[in-house]
């Protein structure tokens, strides 16, 4: 199993590519060589030859078998031929015992069969010329080029001892790497099978951040840890919505119960169902909250984004709250630096300020301020809410924007913990950014940077 | 004031006025209502509700069936679920849009998202509730449905010794100036070309507000309260009422 699918991987068959792309191109370097040098050799010694014939025919007639002979004894390597023949082809002198039948005379340098008179080799192919004298004689000088053959014979012996461990390297090589990007996808699939199985806190391995598979598992590993912590929160917050929805239809079901056995009039069985209504109506208004939290989160719709002028829509919302904010005997103010407008969803926007405040209204005790604010920062439009309630402490200013959450001081007060969340959802929508201050005295504020506008 | 009398009125239960007992005397037909809905359950609710306070309801189940009886029975209001089998309820809605035909629609739907609400109007319905809603409001929206004003040309409107001047922005009782902010004239001046309707929280959150969602503090009942203090004097007889777990009414009759 192991071995097909070790041919089969893609490494493995492109090492193989590799190395036969490798072989031709060595193959086909080493065939260049060989052709040039043996051209280039067999160029020159045609050269020498034709200046030998040259040479020779010019010569008188009675000194021209002493220069033959002259020649071939300076001949240490028995590889020059040489014949002068009269005109009936008897040899004169030289080393030839007749003129090669395929040679043609008068022409330049051609390949024939020499026959040597002295009989050790058999007849070998020389590279030769045939001059016909003025005299009738016929002056034949060659050259054995059998040291081509010994050079291709060397190229072949580099060819070899060169191609055979570069092709064995490239395919080592491939085998390796194969093998290795094997490992790692299986050690990886081990891995994600096990996350699959249900093990959150489980890591895709990753050794140094240069290799590209190491760079992947890095990525797929900060993946993972926002799903983790998306999936914790999710749990958390069914856990919370259970329990949300559970104590107002208790209370319902209670009612419900307690009202059919005591209820006596028509009167006391509708007190009975207008509170259970109530509890139902609670419920709903949970899941309602809920789904819209989802709705925005889930929305990209920055298409029906236009200017909002923020200086109106806070003396809107300071408008509407008012009355709210004076039963309660908190002053509401509103406080704004110039016309500033920002791009966004008005009636989103609208509705996260109007969150804000109405916080900011309900947990400000009596007598005291709540305070909207626009103002203009360093390149950002800033909206601030601030009260002089107790505040968010340090330690809760993340915890806030859980869903559900609800500080223990605030436990009493009516609410289901879900608007700060929206108001962060919608904040985030628009790229805008949640800042919420410590107290005491609470201050919230939405920044919107003129960079997020583009 | 004017008021928009539909091809047939009814008492309601919510106020007799000249107007209405004269157009409900002329043609003695129950006001008669197009239920599309394919919950077997809540469309039994709907019905008994609806027939309790005197429509005439017609049930359809799907969408092509609904169209059907739509374009044979001419109904005077419809109330269509978004999502049906068959047909969608919007293109039933665009359909008899296309033919020309206004009946006025409220649209139900499970779904709250504000693009399919804005989608849902934009196809010809005029009003949209997202379920689960309280019977309350369903029969508050379909009669406002029904009695639609029409678009007035008049500056003034009077209801009872109350007057609005749209000009001058000033309000009466009687020879009692009532000194309002800007919104509260809103509020007024919508209550008023509705009176003797009943409008629930988020009507009036809808469209004096314009909230396209419901705050979590009752910021109808305080700026109501407010409006009530100035509308109705210590010794006068009081014209808004506030019905209970429902709404509100300015009564034109005390």
């Amino acid at each position: 199993m192991l071995q097909v699918q070790f041919i089969r991987s893609n490494t493995f068959r492109w090492a193989l590519a590799v190395a036969a792309v490798l072989a031709i191109f060595i193959i086909a370097l080493f065939g260049f060589i060989y052709v040039k040098i043996d051209h280039y050799l067999i160029d020159r010694s045609d050269r020498m030859i034709m200046t030998q014939a040259d040479f020779i025919a010019s010569l008188p007639p009675e000194h021209r078998p002493r220069a033959i002979q002259d020649h071939l004894e300076q001949d240490s390597r028995k590889v020059q031929f040489a014949g002068l023949f009269d005109p009936a082809g008897k040899p004169l002198a030289g080393n030839l015992e007749r003129v090669p039948e395929t040679l043609r005379v008068n022409a330049s340098a051609q390949s024939v069969k020499a026959t040597p008179n002295r009989g050790e080799q058999a007849d070998p192919i020389i590279r030769a010329v045939g001059r016909r004298l003025p005299n009738g004689d016929a002056l034949v000088i060659g050259r054995n080029v059998d040291e081509t053959a010994e050079i291709s014979h060397v190229v072949g012996e580099a060819l070899a001892l060169g191609l055979l461990p570069a092709l064995c390297l490239c395919l080592l090589a491939g085998a390796w790497l194969s093998l290795r990007a094997q490992r790692r996808v299986d050690e990886v699939n081990q891995r994600v099978q096990r996350i699959i199985a249900g093990d959150l806190r489980e890591r895709l391995p990753h050794r140094n951040v240069d290799e590209p598979f190491s760079r992947l598992a890095v990525i797929v590993n900060g993946m993972l840890d926002k799903m983790e912590a998306m999936i914790h929160a999710l749990s958390g917050v069914g856990n919370d919505i259970a329990h949300d929805l559970r104590t107002p239809l208790t209370r319902a079901r209670l009612t419900l119960e307690r009202g059919r056995t005591n209820a006596r009039t028509v009167e006391q069985l509708q007190q009975v169902v207008d509170k259970a209504i109530a509890g139902i109506d609670q419920s709903l208004a949970i899941i309602t909250s809920l789904l819209r939290l989802a709705e925005i989160e889930n929305s990209r719709r920055s298409a029906a984004f236009g200017a909002v002028p923020l200086h109106e829509m806070l003396r809107e919302v300071c408008d509407v709250y008012e009355p709210i904010a004076e039963d309660k005997r908190v002053k509401l103010s509103v406080q704004i630096a110039g016309e500033l407008e920002v791009r966004g969803d008005r009636d989103l926007l609208f509705e996260a300020v109007t969150n804000l405040v109405d916080n900011a209204i309900k947990f400000t005790p009596a007598g005291g301020d709540v305070e909207i604010g626009l103002a203009r920062g360093d390149r950002q439009t800033i909206v601030r809410v601030s009260d002089t309630g107790p505040g968010i402490d340090r330690g809760e200013t993340e915890a806030v924007l859980r869903r559900f959450y609800r500080s223990d001081k605030i436990r009493n007060t009516p609410g289901f913990g879900l608007g700060l969340n929206l108001v962060s959802a919608i904040v985030t929508l628009h790229g805008f950014q949640l800042v919420i201050h410590p107290g005491p005295g609470g201050r919230v504020e939405i920044i919107c940077s003129d960079r997020s506008q583009d | 004031m004017t008021l928009s009398v539909t091809r047939h009125m009814v008492s309601t239960g919510v106020g007799t006025r000249a107007k209405d007992v004269r157009a409900a005397v002329e043609a003695d037909v129950m006001t008669k209502v197009l239920l599309i809905e394919d919950d077997s359950e809540t469309a039994e609710e709907i019905t008994a509700e609806l027939t309790d306070r005197g429509f005439e309801v017609e049930w359809s189940s799907n969408g092509i069936d609904g169209l059907d009886k739509a374009r044979s029975l001419r109904p005077d209001a419809m109330i269509v679920d978004r999502l049906l089998p068959g047909m969608d309820g919007l293109t039933v809605i665009e359909a008899l849009r296309n033919d020309n035909d206004r009946t006025p629609v409220l649209v139900l739907s499970a779904l709250g998202a504000v693009d399919d609400r804005v989608r849902g109007l934009r196809m010809g319905g005029d009003d949209y509730l997202t379920k689960p809603f309280a019977v309350v409001e369903l029969i508050a929206r379909i009669e406002a449905l029904l009695r639609r004003p029409v678009e007035s040309r008049e500056t003034t409107l009077r209801v009872g010794s109350v007057t609005l001047d749209l000009i001058e922005r000033t309000a009466t009782r009687g020879e009692r100036k009532i000194d309002l902010l800007p919104r509260e004239f809103r509020l007024l001046e919508y209550m008023m070309r509705r009176s003797d309707q009943l409008l629930t929280r988020a009507m009036l959150l809808e469209e004096v507000w314009n909230y396209k969602f419901v705050p979590a503090t009752n910021l109808v009942d305080v700026h109501m309260g407010r409006l009530r203090h100035k509308v109705d004097g210590p010794d006068e007889t009081p014209m808004i009422h506030n019905v209970r777990g429902a709404g509100f009414i300015l009564r034109s009759l005390a």
